[in-house]
């Protein structure tokens, strides 16, 4: 009978004396039991009341008894009751301790504890009635504590973590945040609307600065029925914001809350709140600001212990013709004309398997064609032109503007050997233009296809229909603004993803769309190919990532644990991860082969918009709306890096080819260009750092900026290092 | 913001409500466009109340009638995305399978033709007629110029209609004053049809839309070829069956 509190709850008519709840709360230990949060059965030890204590204990568990018996009459379990009458009619040490089981007995603890005077702590009294309202007990059960004193609870902890030593001061006041909100939603929750505006008006100010767009939101929820349709304070509400405090601090928070009459709170700490302890030295508040900011804390060390293999697969061995490297012959059929060893400027020179990278066929990939393969000698070919970048040789930087596009341009995209840009628009069309001098062309009808001679050397160009050939072409099919956009490797393809729920793949042969992929039915705000073609990842707004096959109608993997909207998806350079970002300010790693989230970083106070990994697999920045860009580890799970400087969203990030420089747009009209071989250089990254979340962030923004690069008042929305690191970067110009 | 004065209350309100939810910058239309909006949710939830309470018999409005509607409003076109748990759910069933083997050398991969948006969206009708009156005069009696068409089943493209086909042969002219004939020159046979293309023969006649003038032509049911025989009418006919059985 979970339902009954220890202590009755039920000041005895006769008894006007605080009756305290101690932490008797040992059942609750249940949850998520971390090393030391098991309380020790203590109900009547640490009590802070007097003499009658024991007397107390009596009653109240008499008080329990003859509710239980006036349920069962209720009901008409007669038996029952006869059988508990005669068993309770015994005294007091034969009962079984149904009484030491408590629920949020903190009711109980509250009615009777400072103000009798509270107006619900007077229903409680039974005044007159020797037998106490069944309902009134078993309105214990919905966790709810006296309204009136939640303000006085809080403004108790407040006090009380004002008071500790600065050590650890910064790591109690972690739990101020959740709390608030927590006794917030439950005060909404029961409908108690004007004692939760007080709550809120009087502490809210309180929290910190980065979670001010979720107060805003809060404060607009005054009713429960405004928190039916919002999915994502209902997760927040069901999931478990994650603390990670350090063993000292939370020894003295423990310490405190069981002695006072502080259950409310205890009650609310062990329900909402999964307390990761760590030993070692507490955090200071910048090293704790710096990980926090996410709508369900931070992540928990277990999150971030699979192994991750972030290594690159082995480049395929194809052999480089060498015909002389100025005249390329546009031969189709590309016979290497002579045998000469490889130029393996890509690959591993070694034949090992290096540890970190996965195995060839932990996931099924397409192989390769004759085209690809061509591809691929081209990508050799211009690798060898490549520019070496660094800091004192900076990219030059090519800026396409989308005019007259009146805000409507909403994802843009480069091939991979910058030939086509795709641009994707509010009114639903999606447009292609050529980059080159080379047109646009699609293929002939059928019905022309009938004539050409089909045995002609240039029988791919023949199929080609040269009268509609045009600088750009239009896409038309989505019935909603195209918010991802993505061109296959091979160039063979694009996929655009819309607000209308679906994504389409569209040919860029024939220019018409082959295949709508329904799946989310809410908006779909990213998608992207794979690097090796074949599959594509899509997120969108109801919350979970897919990863879809290009032959196969439904999704393959559904990447599901986000709490808010999956805003920005990537896949890593080998295809066996894919990386989303999203506006519950967290990112996720989940490995395509089963589904599993392998990593979670959390550390932005903004929804994310850009995701790059670096080309050598091992690292990942991203971007978001607070402005900061963030560098992560991917192989311990830990931030390595802050990049401060922009003041508005970040919407494109991108490293270089061979990951030296890593190039920032945002919204403030600026391209920045950090130095990525510095910022990852000496990085302390141990398993003390990563068991501990100690993270040591050099504050060396300043150092690491290359430069900045204003733009006319254009947002940049995309960024696109060519082959030959020439940095390519695209926006419509908003005046 | 234009002098506050001049204003109506709502607006007033409308941007009120706009601060308090933190949102500074937006284009000042946005404000007549959510008045309208709550205009038209207010206005469907009262009435949606008015309903309620009368089926309960009720003689006034109150506040649980208006709670009902704005409820049922709720699930019909404000829906949310499932709640985690489910998701989680249907994620831990759809990881289990394993990835599927990729089969090599199939060309462009794509889900099977039922699930691409690859299959022709439009369908030629077929007649039984033979042109044998008019000689190096094709006439198209199907076409109706907009919907005018003394036809009560307008056949126009995708309707299942079969009956049409066999009795609008052979009177080309004398139909009414709506329908005309047009000289086409005999050329520009195409094949329509990706799906049969086992029938070259010809089977439809383009009509250039420049010849005639009109911008909505529907191109009906015209099956009129120069030179078929009888058995590629037949056998047109007998695809337009199929296709009638779709």
């Amino acid at each position: 009978f979970r339902a009954v509190p220890d202590d009755g709850g039920l000041v005895d008519a006769d008894e006007d004396k605080d009756i305290k709840t101690e932490a008797s709360n040992d059942s609750w230990g249940n949850n998520n039991a971390n090393d030391g949060r098991l309380l020790s059965p203590s109900p009547g030890s640490s009590a802070s009341a007097g003499s009658n204590k024991s007397a107390a204990g009596a009653s109240e568990e008499q008080q329990t008894l003859l509710a239980v018996l006036q349920f069962l009459r209720k009901n008409k379990l007669t038996e029952s009751v006869e059988i508990l009458r005669r068993e309770a009619g015994l005294p007091e040490d034969s009962l079984e301790p149904k009484g030491a089981e408590s629920s949020g007995a903190g009711s109980g603890g509250a009615s009777g504890g400072v103000d009798l005077e509270g107006g619900d702590a007077s229903s409680l009294l039974t005044a007159g009635e020797d037998q106490p309202d069944v309902n009134v007990v078993l309105s214990a059960y919905s966790q709810q504590g006296d309204p009136a004193l939640y303000e006085v609870y809080y403004s108790g902890l407040k006090r009380f973590i004002e008071s500790v030593l600065d050590c650890h001061r910064a790591e109690l006041s972690q739990v101020f945040y959740p709390l608030f909100v927590h006794m917030y939603l439950e005060l909404v929750y029961n409908n108690h609307e004007s004692e939760a505006k007080a709550f809120f008006e009087k502490f809210s100010g309180d929290q910190e600065c980065y979670y001010e767009d979720d107060l805003r939101v809060l404060s607009s929820l005054t009713k429960k029925e405004h928190m039916r349709g919002n999915e994502t304070l209902l997760d927040f509400r069901t999931s478990k914001f994650v603390l990670r405090i350090s063993r000292d601090s939370y020894q003295l928070l423990k310490r405190h809350l069981q002695e006072r009459q502080n259950n409310q709170i205890w009650n609310i700490i062990q329900e909402h709140l999964y307390i990761d302890i760590f030993d070692g030295m507490p955090r200071s508040k910048s090293q704790i600001d710096a990980m926090s900011g996410s709508l369900a804390g931070e992540a928990k060390r277990e999150a971030n212990k699979a192994k991750v293999y972030y290594g690159l697969l082995k480049e395929p061995e194809i052999e480089l013709p060498l015909d002389d490297e100025d005249e390329e012959a546009e031969n189709e059929e590309g016979k290497p004309k002579k045998k000469k060893p490889k130029k393996d400027s890509l690959g591993s020179k070694s034949k090992k398997q290096d540890p970190n990278a996965p195995s060839q066929n932990r996931i099924p990939l397409p192989e390769l064609k004759d085209s690809d393969k061509l591809d691929k000698i081209m990508y050799m070919k211009e690798a060898t032109k490549r520019i070496r970048l660094g800091p004192d040789n900076l990219p030059s930087i090519c800026f396409y503007s989308f005019l007259n596009a009146y805000q409507g341009l909403t994802a843009v995209d480069f091939t991979d050997d910058s030939s086509l840009i795709a641009g994707g628009f509010a009114d639903s069309t999606v447009r292609v233009w050529s980059v080159t001098p080379k047109k646009l062309r699609k293929v002939k009808s059928a019905a022309d296809l009938n004539l050409i001679d089909k045995e002609s050397d240039d029988v791919l160009e023949r199929i080609m229909d040269e009268k509609t050939a045009s600088e750009s072409k239009i896409l038309c099919g989505h019935s909603g603004p195209v918010y991802g956009i993505s061109f296959s490797p091979d160039r063979n393809y694009l996929l655009s993803s819309s607000e209308d729920g679906t994504v389409r793949l569209w040919s860029l042969q024939t220019f018409t769309c082959l295949v709508g992929y329904k799946g989310h039915n809410y908006p779909v705000w990213d998608t992207q190919f794979s690097p090796h073609g074949y599959y594509f990842v899509s997120g969108g707004h109801d919350r979970v990532a897919r990863l879809w096959a290009t032959d196969h109608y439904q999704p393959l993997r559904m990447f599901s644990g986000h709490l808010a909207d999956v805003t920005c998806t990537r896949f890593h350079p080998n295809s066996n991860y894919v990386a989303t970002g999203s506006s519950d300010r967290t990112i996720r790693l989940w490995d395509v082969l089963n589904g599993n989230c392998v990593r979670i970083f959390t550390g932005h106070k903004g929804p994310i918009h850009a995701l790059a990994f670096s080309p050598n697999g091992k690292f990942l920045a991203s971007g978001a709306t607070d402005g900061r860009v963030l560098l992560w580890d991917i192989g311990h799970g830990l931030m390595v890096g802050e990049l401060k400087g922009h003041t508005d969203t970040i919407y494109s990030l991108r490293f270089s080819r061979d990951g030296e420089i890593l190039a920032s747009g945002s919204m403030d009209n600026t391209v920045r260009l950090w130095d990525a071989t510095k910022a990852f250089d000496d990085l302390e990254t141990d398993d003390f750092t990563a068991a501990t979340g100690h993270i040591h962030l050099q504050d060396n923004s300043q150092e690491l900026l290359l430069g900045t690069y204003m733009t006319k008042s254009t947002p940049v929305i995309h960024l696109h290092f060519t082959r030959r690191n020439l940095l390519l970067a695209a926006g419509a110009y908003n005046p | 913001m234009s002098a506050p004065k001049t204003i109506p209350k709502d607006a007033q309100v409308m941007i009120q409500i706009l601060k308090d939810m933190g949102i500074t910058e937006y284009e000042p239309r946005v404000i007549n466009q959510m008045l309208e909006f709550t205009y038209r949710y207010v206005t469907t939830i009262i009435e949606d109340a008015k309903i309620y309470a009368t089926h309960a018999k009720k003689s006034n409005v109150d506040a649980d009638d208006i709670k009902l509607a704005i409820q049922c409003r709720m699930d019909q076109s404000f829906t949310s995305p499932p709640p985690r748990d489910f998701l989680l759910e249907v994620a831990r069933q759809k990881n289990q399978t394993p990835l599927p083997l990729i089969k090599p050398y199939t060309g462009p991969r794509l889900p099977p033709d039922r699930y691409c948006l690859t299959a022709p969206n439009y369908r030629l009708k077929s007649i039984q007629k033979k042109v044998s009156s008019s000689a190096g005069r094709i006439s198209v009696p199907r076409l109706s110029v907009g919907a005018v068409s003394s036809r009560p089943s307008t056949p126009t493209l995708g309707t299942p209609s079969v009956q049409s086909v066999t009795t609008k042969v052979g009177t080309p002219v004398s139909l009414t004053g709506q329908r005309f004939t047009v000289q086409i020159p005999p050329l520009t046979i195409n094949v329509f049809t990706f799906a049969t293309p086992s029938t070259p023969a010809v089977s439809n006649v383009l009509i250039n839309p420049s010849l005639i003038g009109s911008k909505n032509i529907l191109i009906t049911t015209n099956m009129v070829s120069q030179n078929t025989g009888g058995e590629s009418l037949k056998r047109k006919h007998e695809d337009d069956d199929d296709y009638d059985a779709l």
